[in-house]
């Protein structure tokens, strides 16, 4: 049962893979490819702006994350990073590219006290360094690090080990950030890698925000590679499939130059063990303070309270943990003033510079919205019969299957979502052309199933397989069958983690664009890619309508996901 | 609204009479057959007047001729034309298009390929009613003959505008156009090609700095066109220093440059619709005080069209549609500037009396006031040079 | 030099979780806490430790060798502690383990030392090895060795035997023991078994 179920995912999944390297072998596009103007400098800005966004997110997350690690402000992340990854990226740069560029918000506030009558001349948005881009990817992807990391902390075997283990590093005399630098970062940091190279990979390779708010001359390549992809010029295609080729080749590349240089860091572990933090640090106060506080408490002032440093850990715990919370509040705030923008643009039909409110507002993009559902209908459908698949697909495997076969799931959904997806986009278009699934509802099915259930797999099957056996050993002993083990014992218990795993599988369908675009042939219109034809176009307010739509049933997802998913039984 | 909803019936009862071709019969027979048909109708997405447009044409042939009629929306022609190369390769039969709204190299590469169904436009019944004298180019696009393989749907003419309140003296030619970005450093710019605008306004400086015009109706080859080239780069080498972001980067899109525009960061845009800046400022879009105008010794202008894939499912519906779409009505309003100000590819002269009156209508603001004689499109040809050596000249920052 | 406890009680807001405590415990001497469930034994360790978890707190004093360690973090207490698991750093070797809590100073000193305590600990050449392949006893050993390297100026042990065989039980408890008698530790040790407290020493109920 469970493989045929697989095979679901597998199939299409493998069949891409196979057209998308068929396209190695046409000479035609390398050629083409190497003698492309834009090729060096263009894979140069794609790479950079990858690993710059990628390092940023990730130490920005890792800031925040062990800054309110068991602090009062801790249950709280989950909904919220939840509610920031329901921003879809596109929706995200158009916000931004709002707030930041030469006409946007800022230049009108700012020309409030300079009386600027035009836009100043600010390089602010389309930046030849790629710094807004880079800016609106850190902000995109700080908070899924963010969930990744407080999903594995949250997870109760990790909870309980590190509490033991950093009790004990505490009486050896380790500080909080000791004990994150060499106790918890290394143990976490191996179920980061995937996570991180998915981030990387999408930042080095995104389409849509790269038009939105990138570079232009050059261009990062992957939309030099889209654009040539989608040409009616043979040759261009050929370039295209040659360029999607090498990107990916570049980026792994890189990745794994990375990996390596980590990894040989890592592997001189010294700095791991350098004896501890605090230790010499205060010297003993000496009897004068001690018989200073006998007196005090002679007198009867008694009652003053012995340090505890459960979260925060002293002045300097005190200090990381506002780090992090001013760090978090920034990223937050962003998301609150992109989403407001996109309200107000929503309504706004002429807006000239330098006016800070509209000239016109009207319900008119709504109204066309409301006029015609069928796209947010179709793209609903769509996500909740892909992420249900996905997850009966999970389960069923990882039921059936032994721990050792996940690598290769694991190993294929890390590849689906590794790969960039312009290479992955090609083979697929290519493998359902034969199989005669374009333009057909069971072609936009599978293609959506594709990342949703990769994303589903990574996020769900180390929480599933860490299910302590015990449970089960116990269930079995009470006489209990397996279908009344899982929906009595095992999916409460996990609640939690089966929820996450499905609002982003609903988040991550909800998102597609390249599906419908070309294995549906547009025949089966979702909502993105209505959003993005009409970014194509000029008509403002309609499309920040459409972004704002992009963001809500996942939003709701999000939330729901984190309400449900709260654990009635813990008492941390 | 203009037309009224019986104006509407009574043109549909003369619709047959006016085109009176010979193949009423086999007419009769082919919308007989369309009759209860999907057509697909593959057609560019980004501005929600021309969606509504569609999706009235849409609620019309379904109830007169019984075709059901989807708006497939999509960003850039060049992708169907990739879709059903690649259909006719593996030997889809059922395509997935249908009809696709189409000019230009796309043409020509659909064409050069035989991936069209055809010839079929000329035999229309309302293509009786085109103008193919005053607008040849209603049967070459872009100087290749369409030989009845699409069906001319609308007109276009490179078009500049701006906020009359901003400029004065709008420029009339390259020339003052370079004149006018020195005067107003960082206000100017064009699409990066292939954003077609952006190759049209370089056909535009090619055009106007080369004398001898004869070269563009004849395909050209590389070493030929890097020696004609030469003045067009030498101008934009010129213009470059004060355009927009110092001509380091350029807008991806023809709606992103008139969104800046709209925003006041950039003082003229461009459009291939005359009409496109009058509609703008009746959508309120752009202010009242918009101007468009076009150069005085001409901009290019064409037409552009709907063309049948040669794997389309429903041929007869989709050929029903485009007969529809050159019906005096569907023009009329495509026409209207506050409907979308598509200008009609029809000579109204040719029209009944009370069908011409349908295209009169009191200039809007944001109308184009002095029409620049048409210039016919260079060569399919030029396209991919004109794009690949802009691209190493200004690829690069 | 001992450790000292004055009037120490923990709190969860305005209920006391066990009785104020006065207690001197002398170098090299091992107090045994017992009481039933709940009744505070880990908090007490926890307070004395200074790392009691939220919403708890402690009043009253704690003074070891002298010093007064009200505002002193846990980490700079010098208090060792063993716990119920041996709780060994999974990801590091034995020898890193044992490395953890030595203090700062020259390579070669720390390795002379690392060396010293795995011959003590009669594992040689397993400072390589993963934590995890060693056997339970061994494990305790070297967490006891962890823990004493650190040079703690005392050790709270919390029930840490309670998780061995029987037969494995006293010989570690033994090595305990010795080891923190001959360096003059002042120790608390938190048990349920009788058998756990060592010959004359003191016992205290909470």
């Amino acid at each position: 049962m469970a493989l045929p179920l697989m095979l679901l995912f597998v199939f299409p999944l493998i069949a891409s893979f196979f057209f998308a390297a068929r396209s190695i072998f046409d000479l035609a596009g390398w050629a083409a490819l190497f003698i492309h103007p834009q090729l060096w400098s263009g894979l140069q800005l794609s790479l950079i702006t990858g690993l710059v966004s990628a390092s940023l997110s990730v130490l920005a997350a890792l800031l925040i994350v062990s800054g309110l690690y068991q602090t009062k402000w801790w249950p709280r992340i989950p909904s919220q990073v939840g509610a920031m990854l329901a921003v879809p990226h596109l929706a995200m740069a158009i916000g931004l590219a709002f707030l930041i560029m030469p006409s946007g918000f800022i230049a009108r506030g700012v020309a409030m006290f300079t009386g600027w009558q035009t836009p100043p001349n600010w390089i602010s948005t389309h930046d030849p360094y790629g710094l807004a881009l880079v800016a609106s990817l850190v902000i995109k992807e700080t908070p899924f690090l963010m969930w990744i990391l407080v999903s594995i902390l949250n997870r109760e075997d990790v909870q309980r080990n590190f509490a033991g283990q950093r009790a004990a590093a505490v009486s050896l005399g380790h500080d909080m950030k000791s004990i994150w630098l060499r106790i918890f970062l290394p143990q976490i940091l191996p179920k980061l890698i995937w996570p991180l190279l998915v981030v990387f990979t999408y930042a080095a390779t995104v389409v849509d925000m790269a038009l939105v708010i990138g570079p232009t001359q050059p261009p990062p390549f992957a939309t030099i590679v889209w654009a040539d992809i989608n040409d009616a010029d043979i040759l261009y295609n050929a370039r295209g499939a040659a360029g999607a080729v090498f990107l990916s080749l570049a980026v792994a590349g890189v990745a794994v130059l990375v990996w390596g240089l980590v990894k040989a860091f890592a592997m001189k572990r010294e700095w791991l063990m350098t004896g501890p933090t605090a230790r010499d640090i205060i010297r003993p106060s000496g009897p004068f303070s001690t018989s200073w506080r006998r007196a005090e408490l002679l007198r009867g002032v008694h009652n003053f309270t012995l340090l505890h440093t459960s979260g925060e850990g002293g002045p300097k715990g005190r200090m990381r943990s506002l780090l992090a919370r001013f760090l978090f509040s920034k990223v937050l705030l962003l998301y609150l003033l992109v989403t407001a923008t996109l309200i107000l643009l929503s309504f706004a039909i002429l807006w000239p510079f330098p006016q800070l409110w509209p000239q016109t507002l009207s319900m008119a993009a709504w109204l066309r919205v409301w006029s015609n559902p069928s796209a947010l209908i179709t793209s609903l459908l769509v996500a909740g019969a892909t992420t249900a698949t996905a997850i009966a697909i999970i389960i069923a495997w990882l039921e059936s299957q032994p721990q050792r076969r996940d690598k290769l799931i694991l190993l294929l959904s890390a590849s689906a979502l590794g790969l960039p997806a312009i290479l992955l986009t090609l083979g697929q278009y290519r493998a359902f052309l034969l199989l005669n699934l374009t333009g057909t509802a069971t072609g936009l099915f599978l293609a959506h199933l594709i990342p949703v259930t990769a994303y589903m797999f990574i996020v769900l099957a180390a929480p599933y397989r860490s299910f302590d056996p015990r449970w089960r050993a116990s269930a079995s002993g009470l006489l209990c069958s397996v279908p009344k083990f899982l929906w009595t014992i095992k999916f409460p218990l996990l609640k939690a983690p089966l929820l996450a795993a499905s609002a982003i599988g609903f988040a991550v369908s909800f998102g597609q664009y390249v599906p419908a675009q070309l294995i549906a042939a547009g025949r089966y219109s979702t909502l993105p890619m209505e959003a993005v034809t009409l970014t194509s176009g000029t008509n403002r307010p309609l499309t920040a309508a459409f972004a704002l739509l992009l963001m809500a049933p996942p939003l709701l997802a999000f939330i729901a996901a984190a309400h449900f998913g709260k654990s009635r039984w813990s008492t941390a | 609204m203009i037309i009224t909803r019986r104006a509407l019936l009574k043109l549909t009862a003369f619709a047959p009479f006016i085109a009176g071709s010979a193949k009423a019969a086999d007419w009769s027979v082919l919308t007989a057959e369309a009759k209860g048909q999907e057509v697909f109708f593959n057609a560019w997405a980004g501005a929600d007047n021309i969606n509504a447009y569609i999706a009235w044409a849409g609620e019309q042939v379904k109830t007169r001729y019984g075709v059901t009629l989807n708006h497939v929306k999509i960003t850039d022609t060049a992708e169907v034309v990739k879709r059903v190369r690649d259909e006719v390769k593996v030997g889809k039969k059922d395509g997935s298009v249908d009809l696709v709204w189409i000019n230009g190299e796309n043409f020509h590469a659909m064409k050069t390929e035989k991936l069209l169904f055809g010839p079929f436009a000329e035999t229309l019944p309302n293509f009786a009613l085109v103008d193919t004298k005053g607008k040849p180019t209603t049967q070459h696009d872009f100087t290749e003959a369409t030989e009845g393989l699409e069906s001319p749907w609308g007109m276009a003419q490179f078009t500049f505008f701006g906020d009359g309140a901003k400029i004065s003296a709008p420029p009339k030619s390259m020339i003052e156009l370079a004149a006018f970005a020195k005067a107003n450093p960082g206000r100017v710019t064009y699409p990066a090609p292939p954003d077609f605008h952006g190759t049209t306004f370089l056909k535009q400086v090619l055009i106007e700095v080369t004398p001898d015009r004869s070269v563009f109706a004849k395909p050209i080859d590389a070493a030929a066109f890097a020696e004609l080239a030469k003045p067009c780069l030498a101008f934009l080498d010129e213009i470059r220093p004060v355009l927009w972001r110092e001509g380091k980067q350029y807008p991806k899109s023809q709606s992103e440059v008139t969104q800046m525009v709209a925003d006041g960061e950039l003082l003229i845009g461009l459009t291939f619709n005359p009409n496109e800046p009058a509609n703008l400022v009746a959508a309120g879009t752009l202010p009242k005080s918009t101007i468009a105008w076009q150069h005085a010794g001409g901009t290019i202008g064409n037409t552009h069209f709907v063309a049948i894939p040669s794997n389309a499912k429903a041929k007869a519906g989709a050929q029903v549609v485009a007969n529809f779409l050159l019906s005096a009505e569907a023009q009329a309003r495509k026409n209207d500037l506050k409907i979308w100000g598509d200008p009609t590819v029809l000579d109204v002269t040719k029209l009944s009396a009370e069908d011409a009156k349908l295209f009169t209508a009191a200039p809007a603001p944001g109308s184009v006031s002095i029409p620049g004689p048409a210039i016919l499109e260079p060569h399919a040809s030029f396209v991919a040079l004109i794009e690949s050596t802009w691209l190493s000249h200004f690829g690069n920052g | 030099m001992s450790l000292v406890l004055e009037k120490l009680s923990v709190y969860l807001g305005d209920s006391r979780i066990f009785e104020p405590l006065s207690l001197t415990v002398a170098q090299g001497e091992i107090v045994t806490v017992m009481g039933a469930s709940g009744s505070g034994k880990t908090s007490l360790l926890s307070a004395v430790a200074g790392d009691l978890p939220e919403p708890l707190y402690a009043v009253g004093l704690v003074i070891l060798q002298g010093r007064d360690l009200t505002r002193i973090p846990p980490e700079s207490r010098r208090i060792g502690r063993l716990f119920q698991d041996d709780l060994l750093f999974p990801h590091l070797t034995v020898g890193e383990n044992l490395l953890f809590g030595m203090a700062r100073g020259p390579k070669i000193e720390r390795q002379a030392m690392l060396k010293m305590a795995l011959q003590h600990l009669e594992l040689e050449g397993f400072e390589n090895r993963e934590p995890h392949t060693l056997s339970g006893g061994q494990r305790s050993r070297v967490a006891l060795m962890r823990a004493l390297l650190a040079k703690p100026d005392a050790m709270l042990l919390d029930e840490p035997f309670s998780k061995l065989d029987k037969t494995l039980r006293s010989t570690i408890r033994e090595y305990t023991y010795s080891h923190l008698q001959e360096r003059n530790i002042p120790t608390l040790l938190v048990t349920h078994d009788p058998e756990d407290v060592p010959t004359g020493g003191r016992v205290i109920y909470v």
